[in-house]
């Protein structure tokens, strides 16, 4: 039982560490800066970190040398995840062309494919999103009904939509269309590039429970793609689906890494906070809840790693992933939830009236969607019942 | 990054388990429930034919000289069937208080005899009237007189106290502070003056005992490590037990998952097998859930123990109270899920809910031991 790396591995931790220092926003470790709260600021923040990435060699690590990516190993990539969450860097704009569809592409894809798509990831040149799930096709995905129909040598595409981020600035839409109707809902679905840009495809903004604008609603109205944007092969893109979705090696190394930086700032923030005369960290109830927190934080960190150590042997994630889905997702909404409340009176003022930091508020609100995307908590929880413990499938009326 | 057993630990777990699937599983603690009493020393003798006895005992005295690491594999199947008996409190209790703090005399005569499964230890620290432990609380007096100390008082909740080999006793050598004046002491049980007194306890899986010391006469020779010392010595030596007991605990939250899942699956009502209703079905995965957490928590506790890790003690008790918070929880859980079933004798749920709360205020508390935790971490 070994928790240390290699010294190439600390060496790669360091060098990762040293690039954020100098390259990441000025005032963004110190907590001064935040990404904006206007929707078009914020991509365009987020499309200039992009780039810097990019430039400074740090995006698409996993990527084979030869396409800009540095050949990461799945260590280097949980490196990777746990310096990023050490210092709350902003999101990666791109993650859906860096972490699903370049890799699917390199994998599967067509050499034209290769070439059109692949090079323009990295950079944030062309932003993709991912057109999945539907009003009627959430957690029963498989029942989606956006149409492709063969007319004229094209594709045309009729539909909508749903929860699909940053398709408001995106280029390109990895898309699941039904193609054939054979009863069996898995069957006949087709993998799709998608152009944006074109007058067939319309977006329309969500607005979130954190008043944020995130999410889009993607509408299809007689759009049009080509033979050549099949990805796989037609009435194939179920399976494509889940090759993409299992390209994402670390997605969850993410959440456990921050939980950890949470925890710790919930505690700086109790040694700072006062009631009573003294800080909250001196109060007996909130030093029973916080070792309470401080143990199950833990426990999600130290279960990953059993994990991981699992997974690096096998070559490949497993469904303890929903195990470590369910423990990180769950606690973090109530790490939030009680961080908020120990702000006593003014616990709900946000942004410049914020009591200590609006960053509370806005990671809270947003924590609600931390056990709905991604798989719900109750699929994840019926995967791990089925999956890792055998037991049957649910009741079907 | 390697957070795992390795395979001489993975073997100790199997072949424990394979040895304790012979002898009958749960059977063996219910056996000892109806009154077979013999069960302690036919399990202690079926171990140290192993090789058991010796796993953390160091080499020149007939062990195999590992860490708290490698009992926690063996103990965790202890606690999956219930096991009666000492094996935490001798193991992880006597034995590294022995390696640590014990004289060359002391650890010739029972290290030995431990790493032959000639010798159960257990821990004598709680008092009557209230069971308390905290150090103020200890009235036992241990009189030094010539070459002897003469001890006189109550112990209570000594695990298995009227059938330990051996008796590890906190009692008061001084006056003044609390924690100061406290000894350590070894007293065998043939020594005149014992008398011992099982209590009736819903876990009758594990007993306790109320041991009375009447004019106990030892050598100084059976103290263990200095006088006034005992409170500061046995803090060590418990960091040893909290984390064997976590293993156990761990132990017994697999079984209940285990149980759980094969009825699920067995089980049918309204034409199917009930592990098909989300309510049940979930109810087993937050069960797992909780299992696997406690299980990554007790590696680590281990190990940072082994390791002399800074934040051992926060990794310690935390885990501690969590850990037994969880195993009254999915005791419940387990009872539940088998409907009917689960409320009777027969089926083992009881025996784990018992366990769980027998374990959950020996020793202290769980609010105690995050109050432990949180100063640990200098808060």
């Amino acid at each position: 039982m070994d928790f240390s790396f290699s010294p190439e591995e600390e060496k790669f931790r360091m060098e990762l560490r040293q690039w954020l220092e100098e390259n990441l926003p000025e005032g963004w470790l110190e907590g001064k800066v935040t990404l904006p709260e206007d929707r078009f600021e914020r991509t365009e923040f987020l499309r200039q970190w992009q780039r810097k990435l990019y430039e400074g060699g740090w995006a698409g690590i996993s990527w084979p040398k030869e396409y800009g990516g540095r050949g990461a190993t799945l260590i280097e990539e949980v490196i990777y995840e746990q310096e990023m969450a050490r210092v709350k860097a902003p999101p990666v704009l791109n993650s859906i062309g860096i972490w699903m569809v370049g890799p699917t592409l390199l994998q599967i894809g067509t050499e034209e494919q290769r070439k059109k798509y692949v090079p323009k990831i990295l950079s944030g040149e062309e932003i993709w999103c991912q057109g999945y799930s539907e009003p009627n096709a959430g957690s029963d995905l498989a029942a989606i009904q956006t149409r492709a129909e063969r007319k004229n040598g094209r594709w045309v595409i009729n539909g909508q939509k749903i929860w699909t981020s940053y398709a408001h600035v995106a280029d390109r839409c990895f898309l699941l269309a039904r193609t054939s109707n054979t009863g069996k809902k898995h069957e006949g679905i087709t993998a799709f590039l998608v152009d944006m840009h074109q007058p067939g495809v319309e977006t329309r903004p969500i607005h979130q429970m954190n008043d944020q604008y995130d999410f889009n609603e993607v509408f299809f109205n007689d759009a049009v793609a080509e033979d050549a944007d099949i990805v796989g092969e037609v009435d194939d893109g179920w399976k494509v689906g889940l090759i993409l979705l299992g390209h994402e090696r670390v997605g969850i190394a993410r959440w456990v890494f921050r939980l950890q930086g949470q925890f710790e700032e919930l505690v700086e923030m109790t040694k700072r906070l006062e009631q009573g005369g003294q800080p909250l960290i001196k109060d007996p109830f909130v030093r029973q809840r916080l070792i309470d927190y401080y143990a199950r934080t833990k426990a999600a960190l130290y279960t990953y790693y059993r994990h991981l150590t699992k997974q690096l042997k096998t070559g490949h994630p497993g469904p303890e992933g929903s195990m470590d889905k369910l423990l990180s997702g769950a606690l973090i909404q109530e790490l939030l939830g009680y961080a908020v409340s120990l702000q006593g009176a003014y616990s709900s003022l946000w942004r410049e009236d914020a009591l200590v930091n609006t960053i509370w508020q806005n990671s809270y609100l947003r924590a609600f969607g931390h056990t709905i995307e991604g798989g719900t908590s109750e699929i994840q929880k019926n995967i791990v019942a089925e999956r890792i413990l055998g037991l049957p499938k649910d009741v079907k009326f | 990054m390697d957070f795992a057993l390795n395979s001489e630990q993975e073997m100790f777990q199997q072949t424990m388990r394979q040895y304790l699937e012979s002898k009958g599983g749960t059977g063996l603690a219910r056996q000892y429930m109806e009154g077979q009493r013999e069960v302690l020393r036919l399990l202690w003798s079926g171990m140290a034919e192993l090789g058991f006895m010796g796993v953390n005992v160091p080499e020149q005295y007939g062990g195999l000289g590992q860490g708290p690491l490698s009992l926690v594999p063996i103990l965790e199947e202890l606690g999956r069937v219930v096991a009666p008996g000492l094996y935490p409190e001798t193991m992880a209790l006597a034995v590294p208080l022995l390696e640590m703090y014990g004289s060359e005399e002391q650890k010739q005569r029972y290290l030995s005899d431990i790493a032959e499964g000639k010798r159960m230890v257990t821990l004598a620290c709680h008092e009557p009237p209230a069971g308390r432990f905290a150090a103020g609380d200890i009235q036992m007096t241990a009189k030094k007189e010539g070459e002897d100390y003469i001890l006189n008082g109550a112990k209570t909740l000594v695990p298995h106290g009227d059938q330990a080999d051996t008796l590890i006793v906190l009692a008061r050598t001084a006056q003044g502070s609390a924690e100061s004046g406290l000894t350590l002491f070894l007293v065998d049980r043939e020594t005149a003056g014992l008398s011992a007194r099982v209590l009736k306890s819903f876990d009758q899986t594990r007993d306790w005992a109320e041991v009375q010391f009447h004019e106990v006469r030892i050598p100084q020779s059976q103290r263990l490590g200095p006088e006034q010392a005992g409170w500061v010595l046995l803090q060590e030596g418990l960091k040893h037990l909290h984390v064997a007991l976590c293993a156990t605990m761990v132990g017994g939250m697999a079984q209940a998952v285990e149980m759980s899942t094969e009825y699920a699956k067995t089980r049918k009502q309204f034409g199917q097998p009930i592990g098909r209703f989300q309510a049940i079905k979930h109810r087993i995965v937050e069960m797992k859930l909780d299992l696997e957490s406690a299980r990554s928590l007790t590696y680590y506790a281990a190990w940072a123990l082994e390791n002399g890790a800074p934040d051992q003690e926060a990794a310690i008790y935390s885990a501690r109270a969590m850990i037994n918070e969880s195993y009254i929880r999915v005791a419940g859980h387990n009872i539940q899920n088998h409907g009917g079933m689960g409320f009777t004798w027969e089926y083992d749920c009881h025996l784990y809910i018992k366990r769980a709360r027998a374990l959950e205020n020996y020793l202290g508390s769980p609010s105690l031991y995050r109050e432990k935790a949180a100063v640990a971490l200098g808060w």
